[in-house]
């Protein structure tokens, strides 16, 4: 059996689309992709454990690796090279504003603004807040069965964050994702929902529970979860704290082929940044939209293949018939 | 080119018999989807309302590739007055369905490639692409209204074409 082929040009593609992975940080193991197994997912349903963030603008990658000849003879000239450092970047605009956006485009904590209580004390990253509720047994990712009384204290439209009461530890906390570091002991028993990125909406509120909008990305609430009502998100420039994150960055070409920038590893290397680009370029100083940018750091694996140290993976997947 | 062109039309006709099947037209004793190609239809005056007319203008080659690359600009044009039972008074919000029905068609931005010269079609390797629409302002003539969309519509050439 014969078949056609064609000769294709380079690919044509008209945006990229980025899906992130949280790093364990816990046990250091950043989320692998495999472009032969998985490179052929439906771009609006990634394979767990991928987020999906939407299309990005301005992807721009930047090799910062350096080499060095190795110098012999008089006069002196090039034998060999040799890879002195391994670095390179990669900087983009998101296109929406979400916890996850605003968290990756910053360079350290992303805070939850959990609800004030009554006659809290003003603080810049939201003071005391209101007691937090437990959910019940039956709850799921996307349902969470309250007790009546404390269904009645949520409103369809409401934000709110799950996860564990802090008790004093240290170290990495916040599931699934470890939304800080904690270096000596805290005394805010809600520290871990300000940190945490199980985060939701609340679609729906009866006498039984909440429906949410779309599924926690935690899962199911763990034993001794609770859940606050939020406001809002806020994030600081300082603090210590890199977040970590596995990314995936799709560029789908005209004829069905696919470009794969897989970056095991990636760091903020910058603080909060915006851009701001007007709706309609012929009024410059009329209306803007603000776009999350962000500018990250390839930090390096160990290819269990080789063993050689790598920043970024880039796989292509040819078009169906096309000239390789 | 002409697969290409063949390959676009029947995309946002079939396209449209799902997001709109009441958009329909009468033509030579058929009732099709509510798109036509001018140039493939009888000359008409004045144009039909409540229809996407697809117009070819400009045509392009880039042979500097492994496959030559042809880029046509497709015009597509639709016009209302609106329905008899609001008196005509609906006549910018039929425009606007007609707006939404166009940028649905349009989506995704590709369309497989087929010889549509064979019975039935052929499939054919490469896929037709095309850009974002440039939308015109609209013409209004009297209770008429009507505007065009610009697509810049691009193809590979592939061997025997």
């Amino acid at each position: 059996m014969a078949a056609n082929w064609f000769s294709a040009p380079a690919p044509v593609a008209r945006r990229v689309r980025v899906y992130f992975a949280a790093v364990n940080r816990a046990t250091q193991t950043p989320v692998l992709f495999d472009p032969a197994e998985q490179g052929a997912f439906n771009l609006d349903a990634p394979p767990a454990p991928w987020i999906d963030l939407g299309w990005i603008q301005g992807f721009a990658r930047k090799p910062g690796s350096k080499t060095s000849p190795v110098l012999t003879g008089i006069p002196a000239c090039t034998l060999e090279q040799v890879r002195e450092t391994l670095e390179a970047q990669v900087s983009f605009e998101f296109l929406s504003w979400t916890k996850l956006t605003m968290a990756l485009a910053t360079g350290s904590q992303h805070m939850n603004l959990l609800a004030a209580a009554s006659g809290a004390t003003a603080s810049a990253d939201g003071g005391q807040a209101t007691a937090a509720v437990t959910p019940q047994s039956g709850s799921t990712a996307g349902f969470l069965a309250l007790a009546a009384t404390d269904a009645a204290t949520f409103a369809p439209g409401s934000i709110i964050a799950l996860d564990l009461d802090y008790t004093g530890q240290t170290g990495f906390v916040g599931a699934p994702v470890a939304g800080a570091y904690v270096r000596q002991a805290l005394a805010d028993v809600d520290y871990i929902r300000r940190v945490t990125f199980n985060v939701g909406l609340v679609s729906q509120v009866s006498s039984t529970g909440l429906t949410l909008a779309g599924p926690l990305p935690g899962g199911a609430p763990a034993a001794g979860a609770k859940l606050q009502a939020l406001t809002g998100f806020v994030d600081r420039e300082g603090g210590s704290f890199y977040q970590e994150w596995s990314a995936l960055f799709v560029m789908q070409g005209s004829q069905g082929e696919r470009i794969f920038f897989y970056y095991p590893r990636l760091q903020a290397m910058t603080g909060a940044e915006e851009e701001a680009v007007p709706l309609d370029d012929n009024h410059e100083g009329g209306q803007m939209r603000v776009l999350l940018k962000g500018q990250f750091l390839a930090l390096p694996i160990s290819d269990p293949l080789d063993g050689e140290h790598v920043l970024c993976y880039r796989s292509f997947l040819p078009a169906s018939m096309a000239l390789v | 080119m002409q697969n290409a062109k063949d390959s676009f039309y029947m995309a946002l006709r079939t396209r449209l018999a799902t997001i709109n099947p009441e958009r329909t037209v009468l033509l030579r004793g058929a009732v099709r989807p509510g798109i036509l190609v001018e140039e493939a239809e009888a000359p008409f005056s004045p144009p039909p309302s409540d229809v996407f007319i697809l117009r070819w203008l400009s045509l392009g080659v880039d042979l500097d590739l492994g496959s030559a690359l042809t880029v046509a600009e497709c015009e597509i044009a639709y016009q209302t007055c609106g329905t008899q039972s609001f008196g005509g008074l609906d006549r910018g919000r039929s425009l606007t369905g007609m707006d939404e029905e166009l940028v649905a068609m349009l989506q995704p931005f590709n369309t497989p490639k087929l010889n549509y010269t064979a019975t039935p079609p052929a499939a054919m390797l490469t896929r037709v692409f095309w850009g974002e629409p440039g939308f015109v302002p609209v013409i209004t003539q009297r209770d008429r209204l009507s505007r065009s969309v610009k697509v810049m519509v691009y193809s590979y050439q592939e061997q025997g074409e």
